[in-house]
């Protein structure tokens, strides 16, 4: 009965951050994005950490829940670092190190060291960024946030409503149709195929199993789904009144316009370095 | 897969039928519910002892499911556990075969001991003999051929191919369905028949304990019935100990040895039926409504006080039977004339229409 | 009582592959504000003939018509309006992410201006008793809080035909009797008529009619008393007696006659009838 998922889970505290319009908070996470692809070295990336920084501590989330959110990708994370380290653009600076060991084709270098700690801070801004975004707004109120970006872009019709109805229906099934695959292996469990105890051939066996009953479960689900939305009165195109509307505030113009000017600064930077 | 497998269930075979010098019981045509059997009866095969569980305990997102838990079960009884939503049942099967290892307390299964804390304990050989069937198992088959998802959980306990075969054919016929389905899609069956194959797929590794979880649910009356009837078979017959989680207690009633009430997470309740009866005002409280049976039967024995001295009749032709029998008792001839003259009352109260 | 007729389906035929027909010349007429229980066992086509009549499903062959009027491609979403649906699984009919926010989702496909949609959400969810679950989650829910949340989602869109698809089997026994209650609400209230798939005993006891579906045709039309006092018919449907019922059975059969004055809420009980036709039914039913 519990949602027990925590990607993604809303944790309401009420900050000012929770009460800005969702528009402005996606918005402000692409700018944070562009900005942090156009840093180029320590200074801008740890200007942007001290202000990813402010921004949580307003949040009044713990800081120990931003790393948890970070938990699940922490291999791919090392995986960029060793990647970026052994294989990186060490090598070309070799001259610029302080210090390098060289086995065979492999350079190790202090700047190649530098160069994969600035990819994984850059990951990890990005992740805990997202995570802020989850975490303060509602995932129903996340689409809608979309919805209302995409909207003067579209052209007026089909395509943006469409699109917001799948999403907002993927938020509200995910998490069920995540909660019945575990299910489902907690039965496979009880016969025999405990997951946990299975090595890796044996577990892609076992998920390649599963594929069967989700996707049929899925499919049920959509096709009783539809059935709802049309009794409903739903129907695609046809004109709809909003119930919730989204309301811009100053404070969000300031929120934007403060993200806004990042990926500025980070190219002037770029430039002038 | 098989080889780590056998290693693990190696020494490890019981017998998958308890059909050991058993005599078959000798069913009463009318009723299903059987005498007392042998000594080996009350050996106690699920003991829970101050049990707790918490959901993701440790985490912003914990969650109690159960305090301080204190169930036995014995042998070869069929246990109804009811319970309003949230209460629990479902939490408490998975706990039985280590799905889930508690937080707080002990958990005895056979000869398993679950205690918090184990570290990744092999729970083959537990869930061989423990089967766990959940809502909806239909939702749960994925080979391409009923005999193979059949054999899925004999061949993952280490059962040879041949008797992994015998067994799924078996399993088939418990559940009174046709061999002819063997070959067959899953996804080809009806409703009913899935469901009843669901079930077999636990059965086929021979479970000794068999637990289910809602087993009737969405299922129409006759359905269900022949369902139940099936499970009380093979308690009876096979002596299976059969855990049912139930919302709907009167369809078990007929059945049920015992009955294990949960509410909030806490075992509020475990006797039998006639011991449910005298709580029946407490049943509210617990988020349960009160079975039609329990409701007639305290009807009528306030209305005939011999009847209270009596057992919970079964079955409504069983209720009827010792109602008529009272009340023709009372028409005894060595009665007083009082009791002729409350009797004729009693006779016009009872025919007396709205 | 000749009623105003609310739905008529007339000589339907309907098949979701040509091989195996699953509705045969069916002929049902619903009038205004009755309430019509569709019984059969599974898959005789019960849900399958509800679906015609908001044009979910088109028949093969026949017609179906609403209020009078003949279902056509054109006036379905018309139609739709007037009637709603509840299914029988809660959480696959949940579409918005609180129940405010389901409630309000068929409301705006109706172009509702904010202010009624408010009022509309503020009362259904009174009458449902569901007014503090409105800023919840689904997943916070339980079966029985959802579906009432179908319930007040549905007729918050104000319909005047409901339809109930087994919306009572996933449920358990006490968020059964509660929809019971607020279903027979709705037929107290008047301004409902009413159609509920169901095996459910109780269900098809408060219902006016009973309509029995077997192999994609009407096998019976009765009132539930009939139904109830028909044991054939009863075992081709797959019904059993409840409890109550039986034993009241079992009792006359023994000689006690039958004593439903005795047994409170003469609603739940079978209508036997009164003495003498009880009696003729002892002689032929033992």
């Amino acid at each position: 009965m519990r949602d027990k998922l925590m990607i993604g889970r809303m944790i309401p505290t009420g900050s000012r951050i929770h009460g800005l319009d969702p528009r402005a908070k996606i918005a402000a996470m692409l700018l944070f994005t562009a900005a942090l692809i156009l840093s180029d070295g320590w200074l801008p990336v740890v200007a942007l950490a001290v202000l990813a920084a402010v921004v949580l501590t307003a949040t009044r989330i713990p800081l120990k829940t931003y790393l948890r959110a970070m938990r699940p990708l922490r291999w791919l994370m090392l995986f960029v670092f060793l990647f970026q380290w052994f294989g990186g653009t060490g090598a070309g600076n070799a001259d610029e190190a302080v210090w390098a060991w060289t086995f065979g084709p492999v350079a190790l270098t202090s700047s190649g060291l530098s160069e994969a700690l600035l990819a994984v801070s850059r990951m990890a801004l990005l992740i805990v960024f997202t995570a802020l975004l989850t975490f303060t707004t509602a995932p129903s109120m996340l689409s809608r946030g979309v919805e209302g970006l995409i909207k003067p872009l579209a052209r007026r019709g089909t395509g943006a409503e469409r699109f917001s109805l799948m999403m907002r229906l993927a938020l509200r099934f995910i998490p069920a149709l995540l909660e019945e695959a575990q299910t489902i292996l907690k039965a496979q469990a009880a016969r025999g195929a405990d997951y946990e105890e299975m090595n890796l051939r044996e577990k892609a066996r076992l998920l390649l199993s599963l594929l069967v009953p989700v996707t049929v479960g899925a499919f049920r689900r959509a096709e009783e789904l539809t059935t709802s939305l049309e009794a409903r009165g739903y129907r695609i195109g046809a004109p709809r009144t909003s119930y919730r509307g989204l309301a811009w505030h100053s404070a969000d113009t300031w929120f934007t316009l403060l993200f806004a000017l990042l990926p500025i600064a980070a190219l002037a930077l770029r430039l002038t370095v | 897969m098989r080889g780590w497998i056998k290693r693990r269930a190696a020494g490890k075979r019981n017998s998958e039928k308890r059909l050991d010098g058993r005599n078959p019981v000798g069913v009463a045509p009318d009723s299903v519910s059987c005498p007392q059997m042998a000594a080996d009866r009350s050996e106690t095969v699920i003991e829970l002892t101050d049990t707790d569980y918490t959901y993701q305990a440790g985490s912003p997102f914990a969650a109690a499911a159960l305090y301080g838990v204190n169930i036995r079960i014995r042998r070869g009884t069929l246990v109804g556990i009811a319970g309003g939503t949230g209460s629990g049942k479902s939490t408490l099967l998975q706990l039985l075969n280590g799905l889930l290892l508690p937080t707080g307390g002990s958990v005895r299964v056979l000869d398993h001991m679950l205690v918090p804390g184990l570290h990744k304990p092999k729970l083959n050989a537990l869930r061989r003999r423990v089967g766990l069937s959940f809502q909806f198992p239909e939702q749960h088959l994925f080979e391409d051929t009923v005999e193979k998802d059949l054999m899925f959980g004999p061949l993952n306990f280490g059962i040879p191919r041949e008797q992994a075969q015998a067994q799924a054919v078996e399993a088939l016929h418990a559940m009174k369905l046709d061999e002819s389905l063997l070959k067959r899609h899953p996804l080809t069956l009806s409703g009913g028949q899935m469901r009843k194959a669901a079930i077999a797929s636990v059965l086929a590794a021979g479970p000794e304990i068999l637990m289910l979880d809602e087993p009737t649910a969405t299922l129409d009356s006759a359905a269900r019935r022949e369902l139940i009837l099936l499970l009380a078979r093979l308690c009876r017959e096979e002596g299976r100990t059969i855990l049912v989680v139930t919302h709907r207690i009167e369809e078990l009633l007929e059945v049920a040895d015992e009955w294990i009430v949960m509410h909030e997470g806490r075992a509020v309740f475990q006797g039998d039926a006639d011991e449910l009866g005298d709580r029946a005002d407490e049943l509210d409280r617990w988020g349960i409504a009160v079975p039609e049976p329990l409701k007639c039967w305290a009807e009528w024995t306030a209305r005939l006080p011999q009847l209270a001295a009596l057992p919970l009749p079964r079955t409504a032709q069983e209720m009827a039977r010792r109602i008529a029998e009272a009340v023709h008792q009372s028409a005894n001839p060595s009665s007083s004339e009082e009791e002729a003259g409350d009797l004729g009352r009693l006779e016009a109260s009872v025919c007396a229409t709205n | 009582m000749t009623r105003e007729t609310a739905a008529e389906l007339s000589g339907v035929d309907f098949a979701y592959e040509k091989e195996e027909p699953v509705l045969r010349d069916v002929h049902l007429r619903v009038g205004r504000g009755e309430w019509v229980a569709i019984v059969g066992t599974s898959g005789c086509g019960k849900s399958t003939l509800v679906r015609l009549f908001n044009a979910l499903l088109r028949p093969d062959s026949g017609t179906v018509s609403v209020f009078g009027e003949e279902l056509t491609e054109h006036n379905a979403p018309l139609v739709r309006s007037r009637i709603g649906m509840v299914f029988q699984n809660p959480d696959n009919q949940f579409i918005g992410e609180t129940v405010e926010e389901d409630m309000a989702f068929g409301l705006e496909g109706l172009g509702l201006a904010r202010e009624e949609m408010e009022r509309r959400i503020a009362s259904y969810s009174d009458k449902l008793d569901i007014s503090a679950l409105l800023p919840r989650h689904p997943g916070e829910l339980s079966g029985g809080q959802k579906q009432r949340c179908a319930v007040a989602a549905c007729l918050a869109m104000e319909p005047e035909i409901v339809v109930f698809d087994e919306a009572t089997s996933m449920q358990d026994e006490r968020s059964r009797l509660e929809l019971l209650t607020v279903i027979r609400g709705m037929k107290n209230h008047g301004g409902y008529t009413i159609l509920s798939v169901t095996h459910d005993v109780d269900e098809m006891l408060a219902a006016d009619r009973i309509v029995a579906l077997k192999e994609g045709t009407i096998c019976a039309d009765r009132t539930p008393d009939e139904f109830f006092a028909d044991p054939g018919l009863l075992r081709s449907c797959g019904i059993e007696l409840p409890f109550r019922m039986e034993l009241a059975r079992q009792l006359s059969a023994l000689g006690l006659c039958d004593a439903e004055g005795e047994y409170g809420d003469a609603a739940k009980v079978g209508r036997f009838g009164s003495g003498s036709e009880a009696d003729q039914r002892r002689g032929t039913r033992s």
